[in-house]
């Protein structure tokens, strides 16, 4: 019942989300062009990423959002049409830019687990290694049985 | 009477004594009297091997050291009561102790002065030439009257008053002196002629201190003896002997148709009386003319014309009947049971009184159980007995005793089980209550049960301060401590305990196992009069070896307070053996080794309350358990710590993920309005 309702839910955001676009298409067409191209690979990695929330595609469409503000903000303060819409993408500059930067966020969103991953073990690794030597301590105080008598006994 | 031959170890005998160590040449009795070994006395120790002692401290020689026998303690008493006794015509005891006797191994001496010539009649085998009536009497008869009245006085009696004990002085024509009789239980070497039938009857351990009529009774057969130039009864066993006794009466018996001077013959006729109420007193003999005229004229027993069978024997009177039914307890009470003796009594013997008095104790047994109620029977005998001859030991199930001998007839040796089984049933039963109510004119009732009452309550106090060996060394107050443990070292006195175990603390075969066994915890029972009993009954409780230790270094160690003891290093060093696997039991390890090494360091000082707070110390026990508790909760609170640290990869995995697309979502987010406002303010 819950799945169906998810997959309800799910469908009806599918298609929300392809009457906006069609919308946007019908009535802001160089917008949706230049957005379109601009934010080419947040559409590929929302269209590949299949993971929970699909944490990455915050990152690049965000970072995506962010380089491709100033060419929108032109083509709106421009006249709004289709020939400057393709005039601005024919600047190889801007979708080389938003391209970049949709990249370093997927990139970011990549790396930055690593490196937090690297530190929670490294963290770890030392309260191992405190733990340890305060147990021996005690144990060696109190005549304790150690994890390698433990073992030897077994 | 032949002596056994002595037995060197578990010697008996106790005084003041300085036990020497091992590697000590000479060790002397109570610090100061020194026995030569290669010069002994024959004859001199009234039956009992004597040597040549010295007195070191004042340098007096006359002395002579006589050997203990095992399982035949000395007479405590004597030791007190004799100490300021100085009269040249009593040999008295001086001192005793330990010492290794003549074979090297450990045996026990009394220490007294030697006689001053040889005995009067050493074997008493031969005939010798008959001694004067004034010979008798004044050499003789008034000196050792005047020594037992000096006994009598000091509430002592000899009980070993025989020519072979008696000795002549070097001057001819001076009074004899009472030989040794000290070393050994009362009477214990008294051949039967020389003892009233209620005494021979008994075991050599059995026949108590006595009353001072029993040694006027020895005196009148000894003055007999000399008399006739010959021992009264030779060859006669001592059976026969009391059989005889009993039968014609002592005097009779003793001397038949012997002729005496008159003055001799009434003069003994009054000491051999039977009943010894019916003697004259020691101090009434110093006086034989007034003695003489004193006489009781004792009626004669009455004798039946018809005999009565009991298991074989005639008897013909009623102390014969009684000594025939001690000596065949079963048949003797079922012939009472069927009434024959009462029967025979009343018809043939004429003695109605007597006759009721046996049926009275018939309807007694009758109540008391069916007719194979074996101690039911046991009993009847002890009150048949009783009645019939009032001047009677008592006697159960063949065993014949006088009270106050218990103990020694629960040490004697060769030990024979059957006896102490016995000894043991009288005790537990409260036979001695039901033998001295039926002869309550001759005894204080009341007294003997209080004391049996409290044999009793030793017999069953539980653990090892109690039970038979607790009661044997309470009734033998110069028993030795039986312990293997002290063999080597005897200790008849709680003073003489450390030292001795000091003496032998450097066996190396003795210290696997704590220095109190059991024989030694009755021992010390025994001769503290219960001020330890709490401590030495929980000393057997079960418990680790290292505990056990513990509380006898605890006891140990109030032992050398009280006592003011020496230090004792060789016990210390002992004791901190085998205690050691107790400083296993502490677990803070840098506590152990600290008290180990504290121990160490006390060792040497001999001081067992110091070995014992170190070794003890509740109160450190206490905290270290309570560290150690503390100690393991921590350790298990870090292993828990380290568990979920070690399992927690995964987590930490998804929480990288989740928090690194977080920041990664805020960076981008970060960039977007970056890009807001610069767009803003362009």
């Amino acid at each position: 019942m819950r799945k169906a309702g998810t997959a309800a839910g799910r469908g009806s955001g599918l298609w929300l989300q392809g009457l906006l676009c069609g919308a946007l298409v019908t009535l802001a067409t160089p917008t949706a062009l230049l957005g379109g191209v601009l934010l080419l690979p947040a559409l590929v990695v929302y269209l590949a990423d299949d993971t929970e929330g699909r944490p990455a595609l915050r990152a690049v469409l965000l970072f995506g959002l962010a380089a491709s503000l100033r060419p929108l903000l032109a083509l709106w303060a421009g006249g709004h049409s289709m020939d400057l819409s393709l005039n601005l993408l024919s600047d190889f500059a801007t979708p080389v830019l938003a391209w970049s930067a949709q990249g370093a966020g997927w990139l970011l969103s990549q790396l930055i687990p690593l490196l937090v991953r690297l530190t929670l073990e490294a963290q770890a690794r030392i309260d191992i290694a405190r733990l340890r030597a305060e147990r021996a301590k005690l144990a060696e105080e109190w005549g304790l049985p150690t994890p390698e008598t433990d073992a030897s006994a077994r | 009477m032949p002596t056994p031959p002595i037995k060197p170890i578990q010697p008996r005998q106790g005084g003041p004594t300085t036990i020497a160590p091992a590697s000590a040449p000479a060790p002397l009795i109570a610090g100061r009297y020194d026995v030569d070994f290669a010069r002994p006395r024959p004859d001199a120790g009234g039956g009992l091997p004597a040597f040549v002692a010295s007195d070191q401290g004042e340098g007096r020689a006359g002395l002579m050291a006589v050997q203990v026998r095992p399982g035949a303690p000395a007479r405590a008493a004597a030791f007190a009561a004799l100490a300021r006794l100085d009269d040249s015509r009593l040999i008295a005891p001086l001192a005793s102790g330990g010492v290794p006797g003549p074979d090297g191994r450990a045996a026990w001496f009394v220490i007294c002065r030697a006689p001053p010539g040889p005995a009067l009649w050493p074997t008493g085998a031969e005939a010798i030439r008959p001694w004067s009536e004034a010979d008798l009497i004044g050499r003789l008869l008034r000196p050792v009257a005047a020594v037992l009245a000096s006994l009598e006085a000091r509430g002592m009696t000899h009980r070993a008053l025989r020519p072979g004990n008696l000795f002549l002085d070097a001057l001819p024509g001076t009074p004899v002196v009472l030989g040794c009789a000290w070393a050994g239980p009362p009477a214990a070497l008294q051949p039967a002629v020389f003892e009233p039938p209620y005494m021979a009857m008994c075991g050599p351990a059995a026949r108590g201190e006595g009353v001072i009529a029993d040694d006027v009774y020895a005196l009148g057969v000894t003055m007999l003896a000399l008399a006739l130039g010959r021992l009264p009864l030779a060859g006669l066993d001592d059976e026969a002997i009391i059989r005889r006794k009993l039968e014609l009466g002592c005097f009779q018996a003793l001397a038949g148709e012997a002729r005496l001077s008159p003055m001799i013959a009434d003069l003994v006729g009054g000491m051999l009386a039977q009943d010894p109420e019916h003697r004259p007193t020691p101090a009434l003999l110093a006086d034989p003319a007034a003695a003489r005229a004193r006489r009781v004229a004792a009626r004669p027993p009455r004798r039946a014309p018809r005999a009565l069978d009991v298991a074989g024997l005639a008897v013909f009177d009623a102390r014969s009947l009684a000594y025939a039914i001690a000596r065949q307890p079963e048949q003797g009470a079922k012939l009472v049971r069927m009434g024959v003796a009462d029967h025979w009594l009343r018809r043939v013997l004429g003695d109605t009184t007597l006759a009721g008095k046996i049926e009275e104790a018939q309807r007694i047994r009758a109540t008391e159980g069916g007719a194979e109620d074996g101690p039911a029977d046991a009993r009847l005998v002890v009150r048949v007995v009783a009645l019939l001859d009032p001047l009677a030991p008592l006697c159960w199930r063949g065993l014949a005793l006088w009270p106050d001998a218990i103990g020694t007839a629960l040490v004697a040796e060769p030990a024979e089980p059957a006896t102490r089984a016995r000894i043991e049933e009288v005790l537990a039963q409260d036979v001695v209550w039901t033998w001295a109510a039926a002869r309550s004119e001759h005894c204080n009732p009341m007294a003997l049960r209080q004391e049996s009452k409290q044999q009793r309550a030793v017999l069953r106090q539980r653990g090892w301060a109690g039970g038979m060996p607790r009661l044997e060394h309470m009734l033998n107050p110069l028993l030795p401590c039986r312990s293997p443990l002290l063999a080597e070292r005897p200790a008849a006195r709680v003073d003489e305990f450390l030292p001795a175990l000091e003496a032998v603390s450097g066996r190396a075969e003795l210290r696997g196992a704590p220095p109190i066994d059991r024989e030694v915890a009755a021992w010390l029972g025994a001769r503290l009069d219960g001020r330890l009993d709490r401590d030495l009954t929980e000393l057997g409780e079960a418990g680790t070896p290292a505990e056990t230790a513990l509380r006898q270094l605890g006891l140990l160690a109030q032992l050398q307070t009280r006592l003011k003891a020496p230090p004792l290093p060789g016990l210390a060093s002992w004791l901190a053996q085998v205690a050691a696997p107790a400083l296993e039991g502490w677990h803070n390890r840098a506590a152990q080794e600290s008290r180990r090494q504290a121990v160490a360091e006390a060792v040497p000082s001999g001081n067992l309350r110091q070995l014992h707070a170190i070794l003890g110390d509740p109160a450190g026990r206490e905290a270290d358990e309570k560290g150690f508790a503390a100690a393991e909760a921590t350790v298990r609170h870090l292993d828990e710590q380290l568990a979920r640290l070690a399992g927690g990869t995964g987590a930490r995995m998804e929480t990288a993920l989740r928090l690194g697309q977080e920041v990664a979502a805020v960076l981008g987010l970060a960039a977007l309005v970056a890009a807001i406002l610069a767009a803003a303010l362009a």
